[in-house]
């Protein structure tokens, strides 16, 4: 039941103040335990430690492919002290075989692991903003500052260029925006905590600033010898990603490109996925050796991993600096185009992918 | 035993788990060195502790362990059966199973080495695809590569 102070009169003031009379709600709901999530729904109220939410929209998760699919256990909501907008992650346990390629791994989600990022990345512009805090019920919900922008897949996806414009205009921006990303993994690594789920769309693109921020640090995997090797094969993944302006693969060259295809042996394939060209020199002779040299770290052919973020980072500026032409002032001009208010901050259900 | 001014012990490490390899490693030593004078063997098995984060609850975590716990020592015992039945005697195979925190298994093993004098370690290869070897390391590759002032057995 509501404290005294939050009487439904009190809450309907709160929301007013936030939303149009139509749509201010005639009675709420209100929960201080959230275990059962599915019972939190759209227009009811949720306090945390004093602090009141008014419950929007559940998040949704982006398929490849597939219908979204709804995430009960993460709510849009709207903040009634100030109005600001936020994300609330309720808890949900999950643990689960994931599958990249052929391999399998043991995967988890853990709602502590998220919380203590979250206190570890407060300030850093390259993570997502919260905090946590238990609920009546002792589950540890994380309250995420609502991130005005969109996935970086889509900024990417969504450019309409060739690539050889892309290359020379854009992707010096887009690859210094990169290393920022890496940078702020490695600073993770550095405090002995993996992201355990680092995909082309756990970053968003912040309209504000271009800045490129990573989300969803809830996942986990259990590791074997390599603790970080997952995070940095995702890294590798979005690497290849942009330097190909997308995806580059075998089955399309046929018809888009069949010179390069007919060059292209197993071993200049993704190290496990097999349908994806790392060996993009063969398809767009103009990338740089160097350049190429980094992607080929992932691919089927290499003999040498990176172990560490640093080695990744030290790559890339060298990269950068000696072999791209320098960024133009508007680094991401892919950024643009975008309708407000059009992507949501998502969450995801997968290790891997 | 000497190699020029270094002098190398009869002492054998072999770092287990419950896997395939590491039973190859094991019958390996015993029908390499079974039945000879003055070797002798420490069965080491590093048990990981597990991320907090994998359990809800401490009890969850508590219960998890002490299952590995006796399934791992169901297994030493397992091993150490197999060395004496290869002709070593009972007081030359000793087991140890110690858990800690551990980022790399591979290092673990050799701080444990460090502690304990062995000059020789004997590992069973894993016989990781490329793609396993990026995403999840190899233990063995990594003894190998950063072992000093030891012998390194892979055993495949």
């Amino acid at each position: 039941m509501p404290e005294p102070s939050l009487s439904q009169q009190n809450l309907r003031e709160m929301a007013s103040r936030w939303l149009s009379p139509s749509k201010v709600p005639g009675r709420f709901r209100v929960h201080e335990d959230t275990t059962d999530f599915f019972r939190v729904e759209y227009d009811d109220v949720v306090v945390l430690d004093g602090a009141t939410y008014l419950i929007r929209h559940n998040a949704k998760e982006q398929r490849f492919g597939l219908e979204d699919e709804v995430k009960f256990w993460v709510k849009r909501a709207i903040d009634l002290q100030d109005g600001e907008l936020k994300i609330l992650k309720l808890v949900f346990y999950e643990k689960f075989l994931s599958h990249v390629g052929d391999l399998e791994f043991e995967c988890y989600r853990s709602p502590r692991k998220e919380a203590r990022i979250l206190d570890l990345v407060a300030g850093h512009p390259g993570f997502m903003q919260g905090h946590a805090v238990e609920d009546t019920g002792g589950n540890l919900i994380r309250v995420l500052d609502f991130i005005n922008g969109r996935p970086l897949s889509k900024q990417i996806n969504g450019l309409d260029l060739d690539h050889e414009t892309y290359f020379y205009e854009r992707l010096p921006g887009v690859l210094n925006r990169f290393k920022e990303a890496v940078e702020a993994i490695r600073f993770l690594h550095e405090n002995r905590e993996k992201h355990g789920d680092i995909r082309r769309d756990h970053i968003l693109v912040d309209r504000e600033d271009g800045r490129y921020r990573w989300i969803d640090f809830d996942y986990n995997y259990r590791h074997r010898e390599n603790i970080y090797g997952y995070d940095l094969f995702g890294l590798g993944n979005i690497l290849v990603f942009l330097v190909g302006m997308g995806d580059v693969i075998v089955r399309d060259l046929a018809t888009r490109n069949p010179d390069a295809l007919n060059t292209l042996s197993a071993e200049d394939l993704n190290l496990v996925f097999q349908n994806r060209v790392v060996n993009l020199r063969k398809v767009y002779p103009y990338i740089p050796v160097a350049l190429n040299r980094m992607l080929l770290h992932f691919s089927r052919g290499t003999h040498v991993f990176y172990e560490q973020t640093s080695q990744l980072v030290s790559d890339l500026s060298e990269v950068l600096e000696a072999h791209l032409p320098p960024p133009e002032t508007a680094e991401e001009k892919g950024e643009t185009n975008d309708e407000p208010g059009e992507d949501l901050q998502q969450e995801h259900p997968h290790c891997g992918g | 035993m000497t190699n020029r001014e270094k002098t190398f012990n009869k002492n054998i490490l072999i770092a287990v788990d419950e896997s395939e390899n590491a039973r190859r490693a094991v019958s390996y030593v015993g029908q390499l060195l079974g039945g000879l004078e003055g070797f002798s063997v420490l069965l080491l098995h590093v048990f990981p502790e597990p991320d907090e984060d994998f359990f809800r609850t401490q009890a969850e975590k508590e219960q998890w362990m002490e299952k590995r716990r006796q399934k791992m020592e169901s297994v030493l015992a397992d091993y150490r059966g197999m060395l004496i039945d290869s002709g070593f005697g009972e007081d030359q195979v000793r087991t140890r199973s110690t858990m800690r925190y551990c980022p790399s298994m591979a290092e673990c093993i050799l701080e444990e080495r460090g502690e304990t004098e062995y000059s020789t370690i004997v590992v069973g290869r894993q016989g990781l695809s490329r793609s396993e070897e990026f995403l999840f390391g190899s233990i063995s590759s990594k003894i190998v590569n950063h072992a000093r002032n030891c012998t390194v057995w892979v055993v495949e």
